[in-house]
């Protein structure tokens, strides 16, 4: 009830004002309600207060006061994360780092940038691409997730197969404990000494402590990008190229398989052009020219090895952009052909993908729910889209118990709860599945070493007893992604 | 040790598992202490319950190749040898993974993972100590080679770990897939943390295929300068070297691409243009070259340091290493500006050198080292130094493994 909600003591209000100025510290329920999830719709909550600080030090003065009170605080950079990483608690704030964008120094020569933590994942490659650099790390919502919150998650990507992940392009960070001491982790060089203590920090979720500042590797673009879009008759088949590519030893900047649903869905969307078949895979490859050029009819065998009845390959930027088109475009055009749908996370071995597949054909049709697939082939990383229609009165629940089916279908074929959407809120109950006791209190030992009172993102990655006997919302989608700025992977 | 020690610890993983260490065995000074080779990852929890609970010291070993680097036990009443741990558990050729013991030596690991028809894999990880590195010690102590230019250490092939605290826990962080974001990445806490967190005990690992054709470019004679400069052009030019090593004193620049036969050879050729007098070695002349690069800058006398700088101050390093005297031997990946320099015999040679190459803007790490100065494991940082001491707390919190070389002296 609105008026029983606990509210920030009066002093604590006053004392965050003169931390950031008055303008920036939000109480009033109309403006708190923006923040109430982020791009992980089906949970939840408004804080006390949102502050919306400007720089590393007013981040310490204001985790000092949550740290004096007791008052827990999560991180929140643009919102767009997908497991409530950055969902309120409705007895703390929301510490907002969106006016902290800027990019503080680019070192081209060292080929490292230092940014904060609120600038989008893409402004650092458009602040360096004139120059012939690039920042790997690309999540689908680049152009409006921040780097904050791509260290906070340890965001990939689709070209994170062959440049790995956020913590293999970050050197060094400046992160607020949750006491509200300033440190600095990692170096501008590597080998910093001591622990890697930033490659902890690196994809905890906020539980750490709160990055206040990033130096970022960038590396020079690739000479050549070579696309192709092979067709295949079924997953099956498709499955079987990626894994014939994978064993080969080719190491593609990207390969993304999307199922007969998924090209449906995108030529009723958006008439992509993409061929009629049972699945479809969109392979990349970057580099050298004659290296790309070599591996590049190697991967073209492989798929027909496997049963590709046709091979587009794109000639120029254009066609490039083209075939791209469809796979970038598959979650909204998902949206024009079920009412609602819900985006699971899941990884399992490449080497099983074609039987994971199957399985997931065999849940379908046990659940009475269709299950669109478009993902991360290359690197096994799952994206089932679950339709459902949330007016039909099991639907929303239906949907669940597939995704948590799906999920199962994973971590029994040897894989992991989440390859790039994180634990957040939405999986921290799935956490015994992959971790036992014993591996929890190990990381519980390691929480409590950053963060004694539990403050800092509190409910999140790990689960506590109080935590898992509550169920998720539906899915309902985050404005982003209706104005098109975001996609849900 | 006091005396039924032996008897006891006995008691726990059998009486064939359990020696008197001898007088090498011992750190400088100290008497010898107990030697104990689990047979299993419960035995190794079991082992350090036990050493944790009688308040004894206790330093793992794997192969013994690395057993200077960081600073010094300060007591050891226990050696751990993580030998006994020597499985391969899985190997998945299709996935290019494989999950081993941490007692595994690297040679060890080559061998199977090369072997399956069909599928000619490595562990893409060449440290100059070679192939008796156990995995474990691979971990520990983050050791690499040349190929890091391409592939990292063992931070970037890691992908999970199953290993063994102070108190007895046996737990495990990350998984067997190459893509996983569940939970924190200890993985990484283990990786440099010189055994002072945790043992290791199984490993799950990325592997890569043997390439099938490979090229080297040489650069010799030539000066610092010249050095820095081509270096400089092969990172802004359309290729991509699996190593990019410059050698000191022998004035030698190699580049190495890897790949197909058809990529390896055109970027050979493009990277040979970029200097004069810069070549593309036939097959022989490559071998030696690589024969070079084996084991250095370690045969000879004098402390040997890790050390990482800004790329932009690789030259200035150079110069240094050109000058003679202080740096004996080194060897600078230069696209990265990391490497290791064997020094002067002089005891000061180590802080000489790390006031030279913190004047660049870089760090020195001793790993081998007798004499002041040899640093542990302390960010320059306090907070950072504060974090880093509380975590060393809250995984070993009775100060069982490797008192002293931890952060702040722990």
């Amino acid at each position: 009830m609105e008026s029983e909600r606990r509210r920030l003591d009066p002093s604590a209000r006053e004392e965050l004002r003169q931390v950031v100025g008055a303008d920036w510290v939000l109480t009033d329920p109309d403006q708190l309600r923006t923040y109430e999830c982020d791009g992980l719709t089906g949970w939840r909550a408004v804080p006390l207060a949102v502050v919306l600080p400007a720089s590393t030090q007013q981040v310490a003065a204001v985790v000092g006061l949550c740290h004096r009170m007791g008052l827990p605080f999560v991180a929140r950079g643009s919102g767009t994360g997908l497991s409530g990483g950055a969902l309120p608690v409705e007895d703390g704030i929301v510490i907002g780092l969106s006016r902290m964008r800027a990019i503080l120094s680019i070192d081209l020569e060292n080929e490292r940038v230092v940014v904060q933590p609120g600038v989008p994942n893409l402004e650092v490659t458009r602040a360096v691409a004139p120059h012939g650099f690039l920042y790997a790390p690309d999540p689908s919502s680049q152009r409006v997730c921040s780097i904050g919150g791509n260290v906070a998650e340890n965001s990939g990507g689709a070209h994170c197969l062959k440049y790995g992940f956020t913590t293999n392009h970050v050197l060094a960070a400046t992160l607020v404990t949750s006491d509200g001491r300033v440190a600095h982790l990692g170096a501008a060089v590597l080998d910093a000494p001591g622990y890697d203590l930033l490659g902890v920090v690196i994809g905890s979720e906020g539980t750490l402590g709160i990055v206040t500042e990033v130096t970022l590797r960038v590396i020079p673009q690739p000479e050549t990008v070579k696309t192709l879009l092979a067709a295949f008759p079924s997953t099956d088949a498709a499955g079987e190229a990626v894994a014939g590519i994978i064993a080969a030893g080719v190491v593609p900047a990207a390969i993304e398989m999307m199922d007969r649903a998924t090209i449906e869905a995108v030529e009723f969307a958006m008439h992509a052009g993409y061929p009629d078949c049972g699945a479809a895979l969109l392979v990349e490859l970057d580099g050298p020219a004659a290296e790309c050029e070599a591996l590049f009819g190697q991967v073209v065998t492989i798929c027909r090895a496997s049963g590709s009845e046709e091979v587009r390959v794109a000639s120029d930027e254009a066609e490039r952009a083209l075939l791209w088109k469809g796979r970038r475009g598959a979650f909204s055009a998902m949206g024009r052909v079920s009412p609602d749908y819900y985006v699971q996370d899941g990884v399992v071995p490449r080497s099983r993908l074609a039987e994971v597949l199957g399985g997931i054909r065999e849940l379908e049709a046990r659940h009475g729910l269709r299950v669109a697939n478009v993902f991360h082939a290359g690197d096994g990383n799952l994206h089932p889209l679950i339709l459902y229609d949330r007016r039909s009165p099991d639907g929303p629940e239906r949907a669940k118990a597939l995704a948590e089916d799906i999920l199962t279908l994973c971590l029994e074929a040897g894989g992991s709860l989440t390859g790039e959407h994180g634990v957040g809120r939405d999986k921290v109950c799935q956490m015994p599945k992959l971790f036992s006791i014993t591996d929890q209190a190990a990381m519980h030992r390691v929480r409590g070493a950053f963060d004694p009172y539990g403050l800092a993102n509190p409910g999140k990655l790990l689960p506590t007893p109080r935590l898992c006997g509550e169920h998720p919302g539906i899915y309902r989608p985050h404005p982003a992604e209706l104005a098109g700025m975001a996609q849900r992977l | 040790m006091r005396p039924g020690a032996l008897v006891e610890l006995a008691g726990v993983v059998g009486s064939d598992r359990v020696r008197e260490g001898s007088p090498e065995d011992a750190p400088a000074g100290g008497s010898p202490p107990l030697v104990v080779r689990p047979g299993s990852p419960e035995e190794v929890g079991e082992v350090l319950a036990w050493a944790s609970s009688q308040g004894l010291a206790v330093v793992v070993r794997g192969g013994g190749t690395k057993p200077s680097w960081g600073a010094p036990a300060r007591s050891c009443d226990l050696i751990l040898e993580t030998l006994g741990l020597d499985r391969l558990l899985e190997h998945e050729p299709g996935d290019l993974t494989c999950v081993a013991e941490a007692g595994m030596r690297l040679d060890q690991l080559q061998d199977r993972v090369s072997s399956v028809a069909g599928h000619r894999q490595r562990l893409m990880l060449d440290p100059a100590q070679g192939g008796g590195s156990t995995l474990g010690g691979l971990v520990a102590t983050g050791a690499s080679g040349p190929l890091r230019a391409r592939y990292g250490t063992a931070r970037e092939l890691l992908l999970g770990a199953r290993f063994a605290l102070s108190d007895g826990t046996v737990a495990r962080t990350g998984g067997t897939v190459v893509k996983n974001v569940a939970g924190y990445d200890l993985d990484k806490l283990l990786v440099g943390s010189l055994g002072t967190l945790a043992v290791v005990l199984e490993v799950s690992l990325r592997l890569h295929p043997t390439p099938e054709g490979s090229r080297m470019v040489a650069l010799e004679g030539i000066s610092p300068e010249v050095a820095a400069s081509f270096c400089s052009r092969v990172r802004r030019a359309p290729v991509a070297p699996t190593l990019l090593e410059a050698l000191w004193p022998e004035g030698t620049v190699l580049v190495r691409f890897d790949g197909s036969m058809a990529g390896a050879l055109s970027q050979a050729g493009v990277v040979a243009s970029l200097a004069p007098g810069a070549r593309v070695l036939g097959e022989d002349e490559a071998g030696q070259f690589e024969e070079r690069l084996r084991g250095r800058p370690w045969e000879g006398a004098g402390s040997v340091a890790g050390f990482a700088l800004p790329v932009s101050r690789t030259g200035s390093l150079l110069e240094l290493a050109e000058e003679g005297g202080l740096v004996r031997q080194l060897s600078l990946r230069a696209g990265l500006g990391v490497g290791e320099a064997r020094l002067d015999e002089h005891p000061e040679s180590l802080l000489r050198f790390r006031e030279r190459v913190g004047a660049l803007g870089g760090f020195v790490s001793a790993h081998r080292h007798q004499g002041p100065g040899a640093g542990g494991l302390d960010p320059l940082d306090p907070v950072a130094a504060e974090l880093a001491l509380a975590v060393k707390l809250a995984l070993d919190p009775s100060g069982t493994l490797a008192p002293g070389r931890g952060p702040g002296g722990s």
